[in-house]
């Protein structure tokens, strides 16, 4: 953050509110930095636009590094007693495709979850500047930068938006 | 071939087309059998019974499934999975005309069934088969009598058939709590029909045409497979009409995205079905269950109609289904659905062919199955298109929204 600009966070009471001030701002020159949101929600979803999720390639790679592994699991612990049971091949297709199935599913999860934690950067040990405890409960926040010049303008935004505005992150209740 | 597009407009042309075609199938389909050859009309015969009667009971399938577990999604595509309905009728006439054929559909007809006879044997086939659907049907039709109730009054009839019911319920107006119940009722019916029914179906018809064979799974597999088929002649039916300029009906893009997904899901499930059964077989490497698959997937010329329906039912359909985005094209759904068709009507032929023609070099797939099958599909699209001009009202799209329960 540089000198000459402000973060403002407006506090919002509904979800639909959070929404509609997130859609007049992506057509202001005010950057939204940041929302906080209670619960999973379509609407700010809608509002932010955000680029696609990448956590489906995570968990695409995962399950093919997983088919690969279990494969070569059930092979290799096949040639190390290359023991020939009623005339099958040691290494048999048929029975490891199965294992490596069983793999592809369960790297595809460890994927999917090691893609989830990274791309919503968790586990995050600081309370970010600015957060209101209330976003836990039952209210939604929507953080704007804008030019020092311009913080009452964007005060103004966020209170005719119906938003309560909060600008320093001091004296708040845990 | 496939235009129900102007299922509006010019319906009474379209009917013509799928008159047509019924009519020039059912004619090449006579004169083989009567001066060509019998067996390979019948045989082809079987295979589009069994192939169009699964789509339309598959189809049937998603309307009493969705309706049983209370989706709030599918509306206007369990209205137009309920057109499949109107194939019931005629797939049952095609069944007791199968009857005339019985000495070239069934190849244990004159082999030593070691004890098996007492099962296989025509009249106790025909009896439980026929029985079997009737019952099926029976609650298909009936679940479709009480859902229309629904159906109509919020769209009000205005086809030939609609007004004939509204008028009977105007007449002697049903108690509603006990028609939902009903519904309901007749709902899960007919998903427990069409377990035991196509079970039989698949063991009567298709695995008991090489009588020595067994797989327990078989019954399961076929009704997986009737499902596959059915839920992508859904796929393709309210994808032709959503894209359709001449009628209101509109299909949202994330309903396009789940029956995908519940499609996608079937493919895998296929895959599985089909592997489960291949798996114990090989571990139990006993001639009697490895002949069957070695017939089919190893030896020429079957083997290579094998990878075929292989690539085509499972790994194609699989590598393209994983994309989020296709799930929501309704053009490129119809060519991936159309091909996983045609791949499982492959996969009826690969089941019934070598049973039919042991030892021979070139596949006996030609212009008599080809036929046949246009034929079947004439009455399976007439059937369709003649119940979308009894309730015209399904497809004005007063339904944009997805809200019955």
């Amino acid at each position: 953050m540089t000198a000459d600009t402000i973060s403002i966070m407006g506090v919002f009471s509904s979800q639909r509110g959070a929404a509609d001030a997130i859609d007049r701002l992506r057509e202001t020159s005010w950057a939204i930095e940041r929302v906080h949101s209670p619960i999973p929600s379509h609407e700010i979803e809608e509002a932010l636009q955000p680029p696609k999720s990448k956590v489906g390639w995570f968990t695409l790679a995962g399950g093919i590094v997983g088919f690969f592994a279990g494969f070569s699991l059930a092979a290799f612990t096949a040639t190390r007693w290359s023991l020939i049971v009623s005339g099958k091949p040691v290494v048999a297709l048929v029975p490891f495709f199965i294992v490596g199935f069983e793999f592809t599913i369960l790297f595809a999860v460890f994927g999917n979850v090691l893609g989830l934690i990274s791309q919503a950067r968790l586990p995050r040990f600081e309370t970010p500047p600015l957060y209101d405890w209330r976003f836990s409960g039952d209210y939604f926040g929507v953080l704007a930068r804008c030019q020092t010049d311009e913080q009452e303008k964007l005060t103004r935004f966020f209170e005719e938006n119906g938003a309560e505005v909060k600008t320093d992150d001091g004296g708040e209740s845990p | 071939m496939m235009q129900p597009s102007k299922v509006l407009s010019k319906p009474p042309r379209l009917m013509n087309i799928f008159y047509g075609l019924a009519t020039i199938g059912a004619l090449i389909f006579i004169a083989v059998a009567l001066i060509g050859n019998p067996g390979r009309a019948w045989q082809a015969y079987l295979l589009n019974f069994l192939f169009f009667s699964a789509i339309a009971q598959g189809a049937v399938l998603f309307s009493a499934l969705m309706h049983t577990v209370k989706a709030r999604w599918s509306g206007p595509l369990a209205d137009v999975a309920e057109s499949f309905a109107a194939f019931f009728p005629i797939s049952l006439a095609l069944f007791v005309i199968l009857f005339l054929g019985q000495q070239y559909v069934f190849p244990w007809l004159h082999e030593d069934l070691h004890g098996k006879e007492v099962w296989l044997n025509v009249p106790f086939l025909f009896g439980r088969d026929l029985a079997g659907l009737i019952l099926l049907y029976g609650f298909g039709l009936a679940f479709l009598y009480h859902r229309l109730y629904f159906t109509l009054k919020d769209l009000g009839a205005s086809g030939p058939v609609g007004r004939r019911l509204q008028a009977r319920w105007d007449r002697r107006p049903p108690d509603e709590a006990r028609m939902a119940a009903r519904t309901t009722v007749f709902g899960i019916l007919y998903l427990l029909a069409f377990a035991l029914v196509l079970s039989l179906v698949g063991y009567d018809l298709v695995m008991a045409a090489d009588p020595h064979w067994y797989s327990t799974l078989f019954g399961a597999y076929s009704f997986v497979k009737a499902i596959y088929i059915g839920f992508g002649a859904l796929i393709v039916l309210s994808a032709l009409l959503h894209m359709s300029e001449n009628n209101g009906y509109r299909v949202e893009e994330n309903q396009f995205h789940d029956i995908g997904k519940l499609f996608f899901a079937f493919c895998l499930v296929w895959a599985d079905f089909f592997y489960a059964q291949f798996v114990v077989i090989w571990y139990g490497n006993i001639p009697e269950e490895t002949a069957y698959i070695i017939e089919r997937t190893m030896a020429a010329p079957w083997n290579k109609l094998a990878w075929v329906v292989f690539i085509g039912c499972f790994v194609a359909p699989f590598l393209i289904l994983i994309n989020r985005k296709i799930k929501t094209v309704p053009k490129a759904m119809i060519v991936i659905c159309l091909g996983t068709m045609a791949g499982i009507w492959l996969e009826h032929y690969l089941l019934l062919g070598p049973a039919f023609n042991h030892h021979v070099h070139h596949l006996p797939l030609g212009w008599v199955e080809i036929a046949v099958a246009v034929g079947f599909f004439g009455l399976l699209a007439a059937a369709v298109t003649g119940y979308f001009k009894q309730f015209p009202e399904l497809l004005e799209g007063h339904r944009l929204k997805a809200k019955e329960v």
